[in-house]
């Protein structure tokens, strides 16, 4: 079939390429560092440190909702990390092989999902963190653990579905670059990262805002996977948000085929 | 016999921004930085077939759109119209070593860098000694080394051993043979004829006429992006010297009137005459150039003598050569110079020469009499790089061993 064996490229090669290239990113990523893959979980624990910092000096608040609050800013900031992370580095993936992209032929497609390895194994560290944390906390883990990949997954789905539209506008014009870093700043303040949505749950808007921000539903469905009777919103929230990063995500796939073509031209 | 490559009028398209100039300085052009765009056509119409077993060169000048060409054709990018048709396996080495990175060890490299050119892991673990072999004895020690730490030539060697083994039915290159130390080009030119023994596909680009002379038996000759000729090597390359052969090898005056020069001396003959071995068209380094001048000398009793500059064609003076002063009457005086084969080293040249009285007083400066190129020859070698200097000479240097003790 002509679209399975694109100028000989089998899924199979396809597949082994990509496992490579993420392969080559993560091997590449502490490479001459002292402290190595301990990197991955200085971030967001540093993160989490400052945050503290303010909430026990501004306010002297233990618990957020009624949940620790070290328990809510870390799963929060793993969840952003991992979304803004793998959002970003997918934006620039194709501006940053372009060495490869003018060179050589293979589906560029390839390059979009290799470049979030390295987010994923940070998460994982980051996660590893969580349960220590969790322990400490007596937060108990539930079943619901298991609907943890799936909701991985999902943002995965929504940070790549973004990065391929960034990254298929930026390659003629970088502008959409710039926009970046504020997106990643200021969404980390407009979405309940260090906070939770039971904060203004009752507003008028809010029904709007988790339209209008898919990253809402996503994150309290990852923190309802972590934290055992965590419930702040109904399924039906959730599953607007799981819509919507689903439909970015292939939007996302859909611009990129469309403008992949043109992109040697413009690198 | 069906063909395997076939390309059906190509023709690719770029927007080249204006200069500054040419863009109106409007307010709305400035504020909003509004660069317009020209239309140029970096490849127009291109069409040929190749069966199965063709070697096609592909030659041309700067600009001719041969790397486009070959883009398109590895799918790289697409041609703003035409079609493409290529039956088969196709890899495509544009450069060695594609997509190499610096801070992982050769072995890694050659899993990542063979992926990238198409082939499946069980390939490369199978032809994993067979590459390193070929790369050399140098690259085994540090095949567990970041390459970053590689030498150039032990980078270039390691690349192109990857893809010396990619094993695809048709091979698209791009002058990788120009790397490397000779040695290593003897090697990878080996190769290279060897997988053109086997019935495989190869696509060509170099300016070297030599190697696609060797190893081509078709040639496209691509002017300003068109075909300007497609067909068998031998005819396309004899078309091609020609075509660049708008030397100046010549002049000759009748009337004195019209000759160049001043009322003391005139330009009557001047001729150029290298001696050309078989069916050559042009000089190369082994031809000798007979240079014949004759001028008219329009005093009497003059002391007079030809100085003759030979200029490469960036204008550093090669050599002057004089004649004896002499005694000379009205009249035409001829005077003949012989350069020996194996002097100049190929390149573009210009001779000019001036008549001087009394040893220092230029009565004129006849300048670019001739204009005239050399090309390049060798035989026993596989290093196609260009040769440096001004001259070619060849002496006697003997080597011998004088001794078997460290």
């Amino acid at each position: 079939m002509a679209f399975l064996n694109i100028f000989n490229f089998r899924f199979l090669n396809s597949l082994e390429l990509f496992l490579i290239l993420s392969k080559r990113d993560i091997s590449v990523r502490f490479k001459q560092t002292a402290l190595g893959m301990i990197w991955a979980i200085i971030r967001p624990i540093t993160t989490m440190l400052v945050f503290l910092f303010a909430y026990k000096n501004l306010t002297n608040i233990s618990n957020i909702s009624g949940y620790p609050i070290q328990i809510v800013i870390y799963s929060g900031i793993l969840f952003w990390n991992l979304f803004a992370n793998s959002f970003q580095s997918v934006s620039n993936s194709i501006l940053l092989s372009s060495n490869l992209i003018s060179k050589v032929y293979f589906p560029r497609m390839i390059i979009l999902f290799s470049s979030i390895a390295v987010s994923l194994i940070d998460f994982l560290f980051g996660l590893f963190v969580y349960f220590i944390l969790a322990f400490y906390f007596n937060i108990n883990i539930s079943y619901n653990l298991f609907l943890l990949p799936v909701v991985v997954v999902i943002i995965l789905f929504i940070s790549i579905g973004l990065g391929a539209i960034f990254a298929s506008f930026s390659v003629k014009k970088r502008d959409l670059l710039q926009l970046i870093p504020i997106i990643v700043q200021y969404g980390f303040f407009v979405t309940p990262i260090v906070y939770t949505s039971l904060e203004f749950y009752l507003k008028p808007w809010f029904k709007i805002y988790t339209f209008i921000n898919p990253l809402v539903g996503l994150v309290e469905f990852f923190r309802f996977t972590l934290i055992r009777g965590y419930h702040v919103l109904s399924f039906n929230e959730i599953l607007i948000s799981i819509f919507s990063s689903i439909s970015i995500f292939i939007l996302g796939l859909l611009v990129f085929h469309f403008k992949k073509d043109t992109f040697v031209d413009y690198l | 016999m069906t063909s395997i490559v076939s390309v059906t009028s190509v023709s690719k398209k770029y927007q080249l921004p204006l200069t500054k100039k040419e863009v109106s300085e409007s307010f709305f052009n400035k504020i909003f930085n509004r660069i317009k765009f020209e239309e140029y056509w970096a490849v127009k119409d291109v069409s040929f077939t190749l069966n199965k077993g063709d070697k096609l060169g592909i030659i041309g000048n700067n600009g001719a759109g041969k790397s486009t060409l070959l883009k398109i054709l590895s799918k790289i990018t697409k041609p703003t119209t035409g079609k493409v048709d290529i039956q088969g396996k196709v890899a495509s080495l544009l450069e060695v070593g594609t997509g190499f990175h610096p801070e992982l060890s050769g072995r890694d490299n050659i899993y990542l860098n063979g992926a990238i050119l198409g082939m499946s892991k069980k390939q490369i673990t199978q032809q994993f000694d067979e590459i390193v072999e070929f790369a050399g004895d140098q690259i085994i020690k540090f095949l567990d080394t970041p390459v970053k730490r590689y030498s150039s030539g032990m980078y270039v060697r390691l690349g192109f051993a990857i893809s010396a083994h990619l094993d695809p039915d048709i091979l698209i290159v791009d002058e990788v043979l120009a790397v490397g130390d000779a040695d290593f080009q003897k090697k990878s030119l080996g190769k290279m004829k060897e997988v053109a023994s086997k019935d495989k596909t190869i696509l060509f680009v170099s300016h070297n006429l030599t190697a696609v002379a060797n190893l081509c038996n078709k040639t496209l000759h691509l002017e300003k992006g068109y075909v300007k000729q497609f067909g068998e090597t031998g005819e396309v390359l004899n078309n091609y010297l020609s075509a660049m052969q708008n030397n100046l090898l010549e002049q000759s005056f009748d009337h004195i009137n019209l000759a160049p020069g001043n009322d003391l001396v005139k330009l009557k003959y001047a001729k150029l005459t290298p001696t050309l071995f078989g069916n050559q068209l042009i000089a190369d380094v082994r031809s000798s150039l007979k240079i014949d001048i004759e001028f008219w000398n329009l005093l009497d009793n003059q002391n007079l003598n030809i100085s003759l500059h030979i200029f490469a064609s960036t204008g550093e003076c090669i050599f002057n050569v004089g004649t004896l002063p002499k005694i000379l009457d009205k009249g035409v005086v001829q005077a003949s110079l012989t350069i020996p084969g194996y002097f100049l080293n190929d390149g573009n040249y210009l001779v000019s020469f001036m008549v001087v009285k009394d040893k220092s007083i230029v009565l004129f400066n006849f300048e670019e009499v001739f204009n005239f190129e050399i090309a390049d020859y060798r035989e026993e070698t596989t290093w196609y790089g260009k040769w440096p200097g001004y001259v070619r000479p060849q002496f006697d240097f003997p080597i011998q061993q004088v001794s078997q003790i460290l």
